[in-house]
């Protein structure tokens, strides 16, 4: 199973964004407010990195398998922005190559493996 | 049950820690809560998690990384959090299940590793680990985010 490239999308939307931060807590203005998110130069309010870095081990456990609860290792570095709208492709190739990609452009880089 | 806005400070409830004001190899102390089955299903619906992707044995276990939500309380609660704060990168290791249908009592720590600034923004570094209080380990995390002050 590991050898095998995983993916899924996953269309972006903001009740996605709240009810994410309705879990976590999380009251970051970025998060919800449109106005606030594009006066600081971006599209839109963001989504949580940790939101779609849940989709990447969702993969990562089913590519792995019994193996990602023991020893599974993922490092992620988020490059640009998720926002309402997007349409976003989360991918992990054979070797563990890990990307977000949006209709936009990357939004996350990184690789998922096992120690 | 602990759900993460119990322990976790919010953003604008009480002055924030500033750039200055973080010291490196600071620690954070050990923060206990309690991951609930609620907890593990409603984390699962907000990350579109397909349950048959965590059956270990045949038995159902959580995302490990449900902890990614309890995470930012363990810095944030010595270091109250700033508006406009940004995720940069995260580092994670996992190393023991939690499963999803029964009560799973988990304790917080870390230490801040590093802060520098870059390209004018503010960065900082931590480390958390989260340890069943026997000790045994499930998750640790290295994590960068940047602020704006």
């Amino acid at each position: 199973m590991s050898d095998n490239k995983v993916e899924k999308t996953i269309p972006q939307t903001q009740a996605m964004f709240d009810n994410y931060g309705k879990l976590n807590g999380d009251n970051d203005i970025l998060h919800y407010d449109d106005a606030f998110a594009k006066a600081r130069g971006f599209r839109g309010t963001l989504g949580h990195g940790l939101m779609y870095t849940g989709y990447v081990c969702d993969l990562a456990a089913k590519k792995y398998g019994k193996d990602w609860f023991y020893r599974g290792r993922l490092k992620v570095k988020y490059v640009r922005p998720v926002c309402p709208g997007d349409n976003l492709v989360v991918k992990i190739e054979a070797d563990g190559t890990t990307e977000c990609k949006s209709q936009f452009d990357t939004t996350l880089v990184g690789n998922a493996g096992l120690t | 049950m602990t759900r993460p806005s119990e322990i976790k400070p919010r953003e604008g409830a009480q002055p924030a820690a500033l750039y200055k004001d973080w010291t490196v190899g600071q620690e954070f102390p050990p923060l206990p809560f309690t991951v609930t089955p609620d907890i593990v299903r409603e984390y699962m619906s907000v990350v579109n998690a397909d349950p048959n992707n965590y059956l270990i044995d045949g038995r159902q276990a959580a995302p490990s990384n449900v902890l990614f939500v309890y995470m930012m309380a363990v810095m944030y609660r010595v270091y109250p959090p700033q508006q406009g704060g940004i995720m940069l990168g995260n580092t994670v290791e996992f190393h023991n299940p939690i499963w999803a249908d029964e009560d799973t009592e988990v304790v917080g720590s870390g230490r801040l590793t590093d802060k520098y600034e870059k390209k004018g923004r503010k960065i900082i570094c931590y480390d958390v680990d989260f340890k069943r209080p026997d000790g045994t380990i499930i998750m640790s995390v290295n994590h960068m985010s940047a602020f704006p002050e």
